[in-house]
């Protein structure tokens, strides 16, 4: 069973872009952020236009409905594709093909926002985004559009030095990408995980001559197989 | 071929895809043709390192390089005044007239509603009772009356722009909720059209039927034009959803969804135009008093005939050229 709700779009150029869709609570925050927002720029409206008599109402109706249709459909085309709350929470809109948002696509997914308030609050959307995996409401469903999460996460580094060390046999490309993956992870796990992890590939190590730490040793076999060997500071053993 | 090497080979493409980037991003002019290639060749390496199973912590450099750039290159540029200008002449009256099936339905379930509400309403003057209050029939009553509060009698530029705002909030969000509405099977759509149908209907059959019929016609009869066009036309983009949605053919249901909202949504563009213009003739013309209920049946049945004619005929020899244009293409 698949745990995370990365979603993949296949690009031209053969390459997939990997999205994170995000999911209602963050969502939800931007829109709170957004309603404020908006709230505190028709309060400033109505306060200038309040001495402008019935004109000055008129004006304040126009400024309320560009607010409630309008303010999403100009901030999503901008360069940020997003609004200002979903610019604070880290997201961006963009087409379910990785391509950035279309005038058309952000008109309807801000339009159908109509449709997703239904019943009430929001419900059917509210509905819609925990039923599926990329977390659409409707008027991403009808629009073919995706919020995402702009940054990316890096739960790999780079690999920590270490004495390049040959392993004790052959390695085959799965294990060579797990030990490189292990090592990759050195400054997110807790040292003590880390080496019990690195015990599991005890039998790849050789016999322990060093008193080195497991995984010193297994940091040695990442290091070897990236391509650094003992002894040459030259790059590639010609493997 | 070690990550080693293949880093050390063509590290510096991607600081340099990186810098290109960053001018991209915050400038306006930047090396677009430099900017492809070395996205296309970093989309290589990308390839290469993932078969490879290079370390992450490099595919993701490249993964986000390669993001970013995408995201430059594919950016839509055509905002511009040519675009709109075609939207106006071309596609929406292209897109009017390839709904003319949901077109004729939604203006059914207006016309005869509204047809039938403002019989019964002329026939009987309780009608209306079962469907306002009766404090709302007296305002309509005394808004049509010759009386000195009517409407426009009294009315000072202010109150023409207080009803502009609100005629802009008011029709055109029900425009787009009507549109909106028909995600759900069309059944939302159909509800908006025919209720305001019947709305429409028995208010005008009542007021004639109290002999107001004079002000009510000549105040309704330029700005209905437009109004109730897009009344209509907004349902028939919603029918279009729905009817998506319940009967997708060789699609998925939700990719002949996308497929509708991409059409349908043209015709809301022309909702939005059609709904600007309707307002601003229903508070600043139709209110006006001073111009002779002659000059206003004239003007108001030009109006009909030009938004018909064109919705009807507009952007066809344009049309026929685009199609040919892509025939050749295809």
């Amino acid at each position: 069973m698949r745990l995370d709700t990365l979603y993949t779009a296949e690009t031209p150029e053969g390459i997939a872009l990997s999205l994170r869709p995000a999911g209602l609570v963050a969502r939800g925050l931007a829109y709170l952020i957004d309603f404020a927002i908006r709230l505190g720029i028709f309060t400033v409206i109505s306060i200038a236009v309040g001495m402008m008599g019935k004109m000055g109402f008129g004006i304040l109706l126009i400024s309320y409905f560009c607010l409630e249709w309008l303010y999403p459909v100009i901030f999503e085309l901008t360069r940020a594709a997003a609004t200002p709350g979903k610019r604070v929470m880290g997201l961006r809109v963009v087409m379910d093909s990785g391509l950035p948002v279309t005038p058309a696509a952000a008109l309807t997914r801000n339009l159908l926002r109509a449709a997703d308030f239904v019943p009430a609050f929001y419900g059917a959307g509210i509905v819609s985004m925990l039923w599926r995996r990329d977390s659409k409401r409707l008027g991403d469903l009808a629009a073919g559009t995706l919020v995402v999460f702009s940054d990316h996460v890096s739960l790999h580094g780079e690999v920590p030095a270490a004495e390049p060390q040959a392993p004790a046999r052959p390695l085959s490309a799965r294990e060579q990408m797990a030990i490189v993956s292990w090592a990759g992870r050195a400054t997110r796990l807790t040292p003590e995980r880390f080496d019990e992890l690195a015990r599991v590939a005890e039998p790849v190590l050789g016999p322990d001559t060093s008193g080195a730490s497991a995984s010193q040793r297994l940091l040695g076999v990442a290091q070897w197989v990236l391509g650094r060997r003992a002894g040459a500071d030259a790059r590639g053993g010609g493997r | 071929m070690t990550p080693l090497d293949f880093e050390a080979a063509y590290a510096p493409l991607w600081t340099e895809l990186e810098a290109v980037i960053r001018v991209a991003e915050t400038k306006r002019k930047f090396d677009g043709a430099r900017l492809a290639t070395l996205y296309r060749r970093v989309c290589e390496h990308l390839a290469l390192a993932q078969a490879r199973a290079y370390p992450i912590h490099l595919t993701q450099r490249l993964e986000s390089l390669t993001q970013s750039a995408h995201r430059l290159i594919y950016r839509q540029h055509d905002y511009g005044l040519a675009r709109f200008a075609r939207l106006a002449l071309v596609d929406f009256p292209e897109a009017v007239r390839a709904h003319r099936v949901y077109l004729l339905v939604s203006a059914l379930m207006f016309l005869l509603p509204l047809l039938a509400a403002g019989w019964a309403a002329y026939r009987d003057p309780g009608f209306i009772l079962h469907l306002l209050d009766a404090s709302a029939v007296q305002q309509f009553d005394s808004m049509y009356s010759d009386s000195a509060e009517s409407l426009g009698r009294t009315r000072s530029a202010g109150d023409d722009w207080q009803m502009f705002g609100f005629y802009i909030m008011h029709n055109i969000g029900i425009g787009f909720r009507c549109f909106a509405a028909g995600i759900f099977a069309g059944v939302g759509s159909a509800a908006v059209v025919v209720f305001n149908g019947v709305q429409i209907g028995a208010v005008g059959g009542y007021l004639i039927a109290a002999g107001h019929a004079e002000n009510f016609c000549s105040f309704v009869i330029t700005h209905s034009a437009f109004e109730l066009t897009a009344i209509v036309l907004a349902g028939a983009a919603g029918l279009r959803l729905g009817y998506a949605w319940v009967a997708p053919g060789r699609y998925t249901r939700l990719e002949s969804l996308r497929l509708a909202a991409r059409h349908a949504v043209v015709i809301v563009y022309g909702v939005i135009g059609l709904l600007l213009v309707a307002a601003a003739i229903e508070a600043f013309w139709s209110s006006a008093r001073w111009i002779a209920p002659a000059v206003k049946y004239g003007v108001g049945g030009a109006c009909w005939v030009l938004v018909l004619a064109y919705l009807g005929w507009q952007g066809r020899p344009r049309a026929a050229a685009a199609a040919k244009a892509e025939d050749r293409a295809g």
